[in-house]
């Protein structure tokens, strides 16, 4: 009931603002960049004369507005580029694409400071943290791989997996509950390297946002954030190269015009050669060892007409690990994406997309006569319809989503004389569909609204042999299901809501609830991710997991929003989080949601962000408080616990200091308390051996994480088309020895005694890069 | 695991992890009762252990509990009174049969403990040797259990390795969910006690034994858990907690009814 109430309301808004509307037209076009062709994500159209409105461009560049007949002035702007003025009559609709000019030349006056101008404060979004691809080159980073995952790491309220770690927890989830997307496509696994490298190339990223909280409607399957990252689409004017070589990998992406101003490309390649230094080795069982990992993305699009563009892309990657006569092991992404942009009207844009992803391993043993060989694969069809009505004061989004999962868990193939038998575990295959409606509405001059409901259903499909089992893990029952079959559904509604009042244009409150739930889980008991970690559907022993959150925040600018200074306050629910029994035995085994438990979680914490977005200087400071705890009956005698990742202090401090055209400085501090943990209580003689009594989950702390690092950029003079840089880095400029574990051993001087043992991972590292552009 | 081994060894070449002795802050809980009773196939004298838990960083000095009343039975009406031959051991000269549910009665300072375990059926050990490993370029003894596993049933089995008598400092668990029915060669790691990798290499001359168990699904994932948790400690892998015991009231250890078979043998 209060659903349908929910639903009613927002249709009955969106009808009584547009019925209203009389004698409007509308304006409406793309915004692209004048040298590459490149569509503007966020360029900012306003219109001022009788009334003003502004708005920014979609995803593909597209914007769309409305307003009463009258003579307008339309500014086009956007960060970095010269900012487009023109004088409109709107007597009718009209259609008005523009190319902006990049500011390459400072003098100009007319160069835009900011996109979004004053954006962190109007709109009603709260959470959305985007990444600046310009200043992730200049951050330092360990080796002087430039890397989203480990940039957004820096941001308040998302927490770093481990030193050098791509894995990311957003306030207070887990790993597995960050929808990472690229180009809409899910990429399960975003690590390389275990997760010392992320699957990002920076070099083929056109966008990067991240979503903390306030998810709008249009986003849904995973409880904690989106990571929605865009590839780019490639110049449509000319061919340009451009590409780089560091310490461990190297990179070259090409881009040019299809057809000139109506299509583009853009392929770019990374491999790291870390096997190379392997090579040099006389060693011969190091030099026939290999470590390594590729990333191939590549994309295409074509403006067919001027309501249809077609856009294909594609990601594939892999990582090698191997030693010679003993193991090889593999693993890697493969994402595609068909996309169809059709403009039915001009309010009325529509975005088709086809996907295709999957992730897969494989693990072999050659040291024996056993061919060992495992691999498995999880795959998805997916399939999805969005359309953005532009209204007077609304943006109406609404549309569905159709995903089909696969998994197959393990297949493990062996010969006659291996120990190991061949086992097929049964696939599992699950739909995801969801419908949505949203709606963006300037209420007000201070009041914005971002409202709407996701509907997401899940069903796990046969065919398969569904068990229940008891409190001990045996089987209870099991059910054969047959092809095709609707073994078992799940309906969840998942509002969501986000409000802002504008005190003025430089302040406002904002506030918002929303509600995610989750369907496909990562079962692993490893700290970082692992090529091996495994993937489980929502069945009958898995509840979808529930994460309600609410969210209140005071964000704030100071000079022309030159300062941005924002506060946030959260609280999170989780309900039907997954842990393991003792003993769980993950790894192929049919009966695994035999080994699982089931409890609650919740989270809270306080965000503070200040950024400085331009000027000679600039960079941000973030400080997060914050608290993550989990409880389950089985644990921790029913209690609380933290989380590991709970951690109560996080620092960063972030600082990009543009000396002058050659030179850039800049450098990253980060403090944070240790993870939680559990220390023995005591111990004690069993087997003949010592074994730890533990009592309290994770009530230890590891000790404090504190790093900074530093890097320069050299850019000399350009000489013709030819562009080049150098990057100097240094990670852990202290040499601080960071805690990755710590081991409770037998004190080699005193067998008597037991001491702790800290292990770190990365002293100090020089890295050095030199990039290209022609 | 060993895949995770032979990644960090990767990644040591690579960056130069280091190690250092820190202290923590860990409040210590009062002493628990730990029991540990083993019945066993063959004619000998049984023993049920009776300890207590001491703070993790005091001298290994773990106090006996004495003057308990230890009792088993088993499911053909048989009953055997344990009595306490030394502090905290007490012993009874029996022998267990295969197919035998043996129960624990333990009362100590006031509480009642029970645990029960059904006795396997045996799974011979075939014979015991030693293989070589090669990692990167070292060779490495390493020594071996042969068995074949019966395809009829589900096994668990449990051992000990010993190097010139001294217990190699490692928990070794494994089942047949993965191998039923073969010949088996189980890979068992030598772990000393002093921290130095050079001294768990097995060489020319070293007498070598191994003592397998056979043991009941709940023994194995005792065992299995502590060998998921040795050696490793917070920040990676599983999160440490206590093994499930088969014991009732919280009591810390075992109560295991096994076949027990050993071999020896000297390493050339």
């Amino acid at each position: 009931m209060p659903v349908k109430f929910y639903l009613l309301l927002v249709v009955f808004f969106f009808v009584l603002q547009t019925v209203s509307a009389q004698n409007k037209y509308n304006l409406s076009g793309t915004i692209r960049d004048a040298n590459t062709g490149e569509t503007l994500i966020g360029a900012t159209v306003k219109l001022s004369g009788k009334t003003n409105l502004a708005t920014s461009t979609n995803n593909y560049g597209y914007y769309a507005l409305t307003q009463p007949e009258g003579e307008y002035t339309v500014v086009v702007s956007y960060a970095g580029y010269v900012s487009v003025v023109k004088t409109i009559k709107l007597n009718k609709d009209l259609k008005l694409n523009e190319e902006l000019k990049t500011a390459n030349d400072l003098s100009e006056v007319t160069v835009s400071a900011t996109n979004r101008k004053n954006e962190n404060v109007k709109t009603a979004q709260m959470g959305l943290e985007r990444i600046d691809m310009k200043s992730l080159n200049s951050i330092p980073v360990l080796l002087g791989e430039k890397d989203i995952l480990k940039t957004i790491q820096l941001l308040p309220g998302v927490k770093s997996g481990g030193e050098g770690n791509t894995g990311f927890y957003v306030r207070g989830g887990a790993a597995d509950q960050n929808l990472i997307i690229l180009d809409e496509a899910v990429v399960y696994n975003s690590s390389h390297l275990l997760g010392f490298f992320s699957t990002f190339n920076a070099d083929a990223i056109k966008d990067v946002s991240l979503y903390k909280g306030g998810m709008p409607a249009q986003y849904g399957g995973r409880l904690s954030s989106v990571l929605d990252v865009k590839m780019d689409d490639g110049n449509n004017k000319e061919f340009k190269f451009q590409g780089g070589i560091g310490l461990i990998a190297s990179r070259i992406k090409a881009e040019g015009p299809i057809v000139k101003d109506k299509g583009s490309f853009m392929v770019s390649f990374r491999r790291t050669y870390i096997d190379l230094f392997l090579r040099a080795s006389p060693d011969s069982s190091v030099n026939g060892s290999t470590l390594n990992f590729y990333d191939i993305n590549a994309k295409a699009n074509y403006k067919i007409d001027d309501r249809n563009t077609i856009y294909l892309s594609g990601y594939f990657g892999k990582d090698n690990i191997g030693v010679k006569d003993l193991f090889e092991n593999n693993w890697g992404n493969v994402t595609t994406t068909l996309r169809l942009n059709h403009i039915f009207s001009d309010k009325l844009f529509s975005n088709t997309s086809l996907i295709y992803n999957n992730y897969n391993y494989t693990v072999r043993l050659l040291n024996d006569v056993t061919n060992f060989k495992a691999t498995s694969l999880v795959r998805d069809f997916n399939l999805k319809q969005d359309f953005q009505y532009f209204s007077n004061k609304h943006i109406l989004r609404f549309g569905l989503n159709a995903t089909h999962h696969r998994i197959s868990p393990i297949d493990i193939t062996t010969s006659q004389e291996s120990q190991v038998n061949s086992l097929t575990q049964e696939k599992r295959y699950g739909l995801e569909s969801a419908v949505y409606v949203a709606d963006e509405w300037a209420a007000t001059e201070k009041l914005n609204f971002l409202y709407g409901l996701r509907v997401a259903a899940f069903s796990l499909l046969g065919p398969g042999n569904f068990s229940t089992y008891d409190a001990a893990g045996n089987i209870n029952s099991t059910e054969a299901v047959e092809s095709g079959k609707f073994y078992k559904n799940y309906l969840n509604l998942e509002p969501r809501f986000s409000v802002s009042y504008l005190f003025n244009d430089e302040n406002s409150v904002k506030a918002s609830y929303n509600r995610n739930t989750q369907n496909i889980h990562i079962l692993t008991n490893a700290t970082s991710s692992s090529p091996t970690d495994q993937y489980v559907l929502s069945s009958n022993n898995i509840k979808p997991e529930i994460a309600d959150q609410v969210a209140l925040g005071y964000f704030k600018n100071i000079q022309e929003n030159n300062y941005e200074l924002s506060a946030e306050v959260y609280y999170k629910w989780l309900q039907n989080q997954i842990d393991y029994k003792n003993a769980a035995q993950l790894l192929a085994n049919s009966n695994v949601e035999s080994e699982l438990i089931y409890g609650s979680g919740r989270a809270y914490g306080l965000e503070l962000f200040f950024k400085k977005k331009f000027g000679k200087l600039n960079g941000w400071l973030g400080y997060t408080l914050s608290k993550t705890e989990r409880k389950f009956a089985q644990l921790n005698n029913g209690n609380y616990f933290p989380a590991r990742q709970d951690r109560t202090h996080d620092v960063s401090l972030v600082g990009i200091y543009n000396m002058n055209r050659r030179w850039t400085f800049s450098s990253s501090f980060i403090y944070s308390t240790g993870n939680a943990v559990t220390f023995p209580a005591g111990k004690y003689s069993i087997g003949g051996q010592t074994a730890y009594y533990y009592t309290e989950r994770n009530a230890g702390r590891m000790p404090y994480n504190m790093r900074l690092d530093v890097s320069a950029t050299l850019e000399p003079r350009k000489r013709g088309k030819y562009e080049s840089s150098w990057n100097f880095g240094i990670y852990n400029v202290l040499a601080r020895k960071n805690p990755y574990s710590i081991e409770f051993k037998t004190d080699p001087t005193n067998a008597t005694k037991t001491i702790a043992e800290q292990t770190s991972l990365f002293g100090l590292i020089p890295s050095v890069t030199w990039n290209f552009k022609f | 695991m060993k895949k995770l081994l032979i990644y960090f060894s990767f990644l040591s070449l690579m960056f130069s992890s280091c190690k250092k002795i820190i202290s923590i802050d860990t409040d210590n809980a009062p002493p628990q009762i730990v029991i540990e009773g083993k019945i066993t196939d063959k004619l000998a004298v049984q023993q049920i252990k009776i300890s207590k838990t001491i703070n993790y960083d005091a001298a290994l000095n773990f106090p006996a509990v004495s003057g308990a009343t230890v009792k088993v039975s088993d499911n053909r009406g048989n009953n055997y009174i344990f009595a306490e031959t030394a502090p905290g051991i007490y012993t009874n000269r029996m022998r267990g049969a295969s197919g035998v549910t043996y129960n624990l009665d333990v009362t100590a300072e006031g509480k009642n403990y029970t645990a029960s375990s059904r006795m396997p059926n045996n799974v011979k050990l075939d014979s015991i040797g030693i293989v070589l490993n090669s990692f990167f370029g070292n060779d490495r003894k390493t020594a071996v259990a042969y068995l074949v596993d019966p395809i009829k049933e589900t096994n668990f089995y449990h051992f000990d390795l010993f190097v010139n008598d001294y217990l190699s400092q490692r928990f070794y668990a494994s089942n047949d969910r993965l191998t039923n029915g073969n010949p088996l060669q189980i890979q068992l790691f030598f772990k000393s006690n002093n921290n130095n990798n050079d001294s768990d290499e097995l060489n020319t001359g070293d007498k070598v034994k191994i003592e397998m168990e056979c043991v009941d699904s709940n023994v194995f994932d005792y065992w299995f858990a502590l060998s998921e948790q040795s050696n490793r400690g917070p920040n990676q892998g599983t999160t440490p907690a206590n093994p499930t015991s088969n014991i009732s009231n919280n009591a810390l250890g075992y109560f295991s009814a096994h076949t027990f078979q050993s071999l020896n043998l000297t390493v050339r």
